[in-house]
């Protein structure tokens, strides 16, 4: 209905491969975008800071997540040391007195180059052991963190974040740290966008599908499984980076555990894999529905007046989240980017059925 | 008058003038888009014209000049309308062939007039020229083709690409520095546009030659009628031999600058139309049935809510615009539920087709049915109907925007004349009139009566001033009881069920009518697989039972509009379709009356013997030239 399409033709090959060929879909993103740009006007500043900062945040890390597994098809329990690498990096060069543009890209690099190992281990298994192979890797990071003094200051130590500087200006307000997480979450988006349609991106996707064919077809599934993990580690790096600088303030092992690795890769799952508008969804479901469920379950059971204990009040919203889930997977399998989509075909072809050959 | 200030400005125009002027004063907007895998390249006035002159340099090294002929044999593509022009230009006779046309037709036109060469389109239409060279005929020393797949190794006389035609002439024009003055002023207002025939359902098409003068003249009164503006876009997709496809996309697309279109291949007509949006379209009555179809299936399969939001709002609009056809008017929500409707459905609909741009929407050739046209009136598309023949560059009258009926085909437009003949026949008289059939004067001396082009067609005027057209003036019949009828009126009135292609009316000299009809196989075999009829082919499909109560069905609707002594009693359908390399029809799918009636004589016969059966073998003529038959017993059906 929304989406017209006559007179939309390419006179040139340029034209023809770019990223919104949809007059509509571009309008929409712009409409976003300009409401991501006007949030902090709208949106009070407790809900901008407690949910949209860390939204933004962890959909660009779900990004670079979604580019190895949703992309290149490679499985990756270990994210979130990878993420972790990036931060602690970050930090300590600030400390050392490296200006944060400069500690944000080291952090990535940073990451880039551990995470890269994980290549390593990538090139030679695949599928459920590789899985294993990056979750093992998380716990030896797990292991390095909680007993390095030098690097996190102990196993119950935290390390405090100097306060953030971009462009010899002082981050402290809630406005600001919400425009750098916007920011980088922009960035990361429009990465992405243009990944789908360059060599890199066809090529992951061959690799994806099936690593020798890719091979046949002249892609060196070697050099770009190696690509993958260190662009999607530098992503994760900066990611953990920015979210130590602008929400959590001092860094510590358990924030970057392995029930964060997976809460990642079910963000990713969640919203589909190698799709960016899904990550978006799966972050918002993975991160944000628990606390709407909690507070539904609270102001219901409030309401009606009945005399359910803190425990069960506790775990229900977390039974439901839980059931959410697996009820999004069994309708559409291919996450909730798949069902955004769907929804985008079924109008694309309105008042008709299908496409009309 | 408006009519005199026309004469004079077409005077002194050429192709070539036209040419240079929109070269120079709109050089860098887009003359024509050519798909080409996927993507419309584009070429602006001042290339164009470029690519016409170093083509028509070029021609004239090969030997076009006044007085001979270059055959134009395709499917639409850029660089043949380049060539067309060209030809033009050096003052030869462009001749734009149908790109079915048989070996046959090409030796006719062989035999009219020399043909010095061919632009051809790929090397299907080569290996045809190189057929007629070969079976001896002279002339077509040059062949020229655009497409060069699979010509690579071909080693005949005088065969090259376009490429290397048009590298001739572009040294030929470096060579000489006058001579870019020379082409665009060679020929002059009386020299030839173009070389047609006519459309020929009574014996071999005739040469119809029409001028530069004829042909703009002729844009201009459709201009001034309000047919087209300036800077159209519109989609060539029409046969290039047809007039109509010359008038618009060469002659009034060179007088108003548009930008024609021309689609990928004639299978992606649709959806280039679609990335196109034209805002000019001509379509026959028959294509505008095929779309209707096509909405109509693609909505009966559509899920419930989307079906009864389409009803809902159809149906509201169709009744406000039949209201409006009778004269009546509408009532006060009618406006509203036009806004939600256009939003909602009929908006999307016309997105889906390519519509959405589309101001001036033409049918013509013949009538259209009340159903469809009232269709798309509710879709919002001011459908409007045109009249016009070969002999007059197409166009002679046409309905105005806001000024519709079903029965008349508009007033004349500016610069047309129009008075009816005591016999009832229609003359008209304008600049767009052409100067004679090529080389038959006697044939020339009925068609035109001291500048009056005597069209062949019965009509009358309204006292508004609107042209009414009954049919071919030839073929009024009588039947045995002397009762007066067009046969043409009713096989019209048939074809209106979308389950009819082609009818033929029998029945002149005797006591009944009946009519021998062809289904149209896309649609009868949809409606069969939705019903769960089991066929196995066209000539199957088309003796079923229940097939033939759905002809039934569109039989009594049309003798419900007919007198007593019209109405038509028997039926027989069909086991092929009419096809025109079987001659039963011409290219332009108008129906061969005789070549029908001799070739189903027995079932003409059965018909009115009083036997259920009748057993037939039909020509079949395959695309490789072979003939088959075709045989089979059809049941004769009561109405």
């Amino acid at each position: 209905m929304f989406y017209r399409l006559s007179g939309v033709h390419h006179a040139n090959y340029l034209s023809d491969s770019r990223i919104f060929k949809v007059p509509a879909d571009r309008n929409l993103a712009a409409f976003i975008f300009l409401i991501g740009i006007a949030a902090p006007f709208i949106i009070p500043s407790l809900y901008l800071n407690s949910y949209m900062l860390p939204w933004l945040i962890w959909t660009a890390a779900a990004l670079g997540l979604n580019l190895v597994t949703g992309w290149a098809g490679q499985l990756h329990l270990g994210y979130a040391a990878v993420m972790a690498v990036g931060a602690y990096s970050a930090i300590h060069a600030v400390r050392f007195g490296v200006p944060w543009e400069f500690a944000l890209i080291i952090g990535g690099l940073t990451s880039s180059v551990i995470g890269s190992l994980f290549a390593f281990a990538a090139l030679r298994v695949k599928g459920l052991y590789l899985a294993l192979t990056t979750l093992a890797m998380q716990f030896v990071m797990d292991w390095v963190l909680t007993h390095s003094p030098a690097i996190t200051g102990g196993s119950h130590a935290s390390l405090q974040s100097p306060t953030l500087a971009l462009l010899g200006q002082e981050i402290t307000s809630d406005v600001g740290y919400y425009y750098v997480a916007f920011g980088w979450c922009v960035l990361v988006t429009i990465f992405m966008l243009n990944l789908k349609r360059t060599g890199l991106g066809r090529a992951l996707v061959a690799v994806r599908e099936k690593d020798f064919a890719a091979a046949i077809l002249g892609v060196n599934s070697f050099y770009y499984k190696i690509l993958a993990f260190a662009t999607s580690s530098f992503i994760a790096g900066v990611s953990g980076a920015l979210l130590v600088a602008t929400f959590f303030f001092l860094a510590a092992p358990e924030q970057f555990s392995v029930n964060v690795s997976i809460q990642v890769l079910a963000m990713v799952i969640v919203g589909g894999l190698g799709s960016i508008i899904g990550s978006y969804f799966g972050v918002a479901l993975i991160l944000l529905v628990p606390g709407v469920v909690n507070g539904l379950f609270f102001t219901a059971s409030q309401s009606l007046g009945l005399q359910i204990n803190v425990e069960t009040l506790a775990h229900i919203p977390n039974a439901v989240y839980g059931a959410l889930i697996v009820i999004i997977l069994l309708v559409e399998p291919l996450g909730l980017g798949k069902l955004y989509g769907n929804i985008r075909d079924y109008l694309m072809v309105w008042p008709f059925d299908q496409l009309r050959k | 008058m408006a009519e005199g200030a026309t004469l004079q400005n077409t005077a002194n125009e050429t192709f070539g003038k036209l040419l240079a002027r929109n070269a120079s004063s709109h050089g860098s907007s887009i003359a024509i888009r050519e798909k080409e895998r996927g993507i419309w390249k584009e070429s602006t006035w001042a290339e164009y014209v470029e690519v016409v002159l170093a083509c028509a340099a070029g021609l004239r090294k090969f030997g076009v000049k006044p007085g001979k002929a270059v055959l134009i044999l395709g499917d639409n593509r850029a660089r043949l309308y380049q060539g067309m022009l060209a030809v033009s230009l050096l003052g030869a006779y462009a001749m734009p062939a149908y790109p079915g046309a048989t070996l046959e037709e090409l030796q006719h036109f062989l035999g009219e007039v020399d043909i010095v060469a061919a632009i051809a389109e790929d090397q299907e239409q080569v290996d045809k020229i190189l057929e007629v060279r070969k079976a001896g005929a002279r002339g077509i020393a040059h062949v020229i083709y655009d497409e060069t797949r699979g010509l690579g190794f071909y080693e005949d006389d005088g065969l090259m690409s376009w490429d290397h035609l048009i590298e001739v002439g572009r040294h030929d024009l470096n060579e000489d520095p006058h001579r870019r003055e020379e082409l665009l002023n060679k020929a002059k207002p009386d020299d030839p546009a173009i070389f047609l025939h006519s459309s020929g359902t009574t014996g071999k098409p005739k040469g119809v030659v029409l001028s530069q003068r004829n042909v703009l003249a002729a844009a201009r009164n459709g201009h001034e009628a309000g047919a087209f503006d300036q800077n159209e876009e519109i989609l060539a997709y029409l046969p290039m031999a047809w007039v109509g496809d010359y008038a618009i996309t060469v002659a009034a697309a060179l007088l108003y600058r548009f930008t024609v279109n021309v689609p990928e291949r004639q299978e992606t007509v649709v959806r280039d139309m679609r990335e196109i949006a034209p805002t000019f379209y001509l379509a026959a009555p028959r294509s505008w049935d095929q779309m209707l179809t096509t909405i109509q299936v693609g909505m009966e399969d559509s899920t419930p809510v989307k079906k009864w939001l389409y009803h809902f709002f159809m149906d509201r609009a169709t009744a406000a615009e039949t209201r409006k056809l009778n004269g009546k008017s509408g009532g006060l929500l009618e406006p509203v539920g036009r806004f939600l409707g256009e939003a909602i459905v009929f908006g999307p609909i016309k997105d889906q087709f390519g519509m959405s741009r589309l101001k001036n929407a033409f049918t013509g050739g013949e009538a259209i049915g009340e159903d469809t046209f009232v269709f798309y009136r509710a879709l919002g598309i001011k459908l409007r109907q045109f009249y016009g023949q070969t002999e007059i560059s197409a166009i002679s009258a046409m309905q105005a925007p806001n000024e519709v009926r079903l029965h008349t085909v508009g007033k004349p437009a500016p610069g047309v004349e129009v008075k009816i003949h005591e016999s009832g026949e229609i003359l008209l008289r304008s600049e767009s009139v052409f100067a004679g059939y090529f080389k038959k004067p006697e044939a020339s001396a009925e068609t035109l009566e001291g500048a009056w082009l005597h069209t062949g067609d019965a009509g009358y005027l309204e006292e508004n001033g609107q042209l009414v057209v009954l049919g071919r003036i030839s073929e009024v019949m009588h039947t045995g009881g002397g009762e007066r009828y067009v046969p043409n009126y009713i096989e019209n009135r048939l074809k209106f069920s979308p389950y009819i292609k082609d009818a033929a009316v029998v029945g002149a000299g005797r006591d009944e009518l009946t009519a021998m009809v062809c289904v149209d196989f896309e649609a009868v075999g949809h409606w069969a697989e939705v019903n769960g009829v089991p066929y196995v082919s066209y000539s199957d499909l088309s003796q079923r039972d229940e097939v033939a109560a759905l002809l039934h069905e569109a039989f009594l609707r049309v003798n419900k509009a007919l007198t007593e002594a019209l109405q038509l009693k028997r039926f027989v359908s069909l086991p092929k379709e009419f096809d025109p390399d079987d001659g039963e029809i011409t290219r332009t799918r108008k129906l061969r009356r005789k070549v029908v009636e001799e070739r189903y004589t027995d079932v003409i016969a059965a018909l009115y013997d009083g036997s259920k059966e009748v057993h037939v073998s039909a020509q079949v003529t395959y695309e490789t030239g072979e003939v088959g038959k075709v045989e089979r017993s059809l049941p004769i059906r009561e109405v």
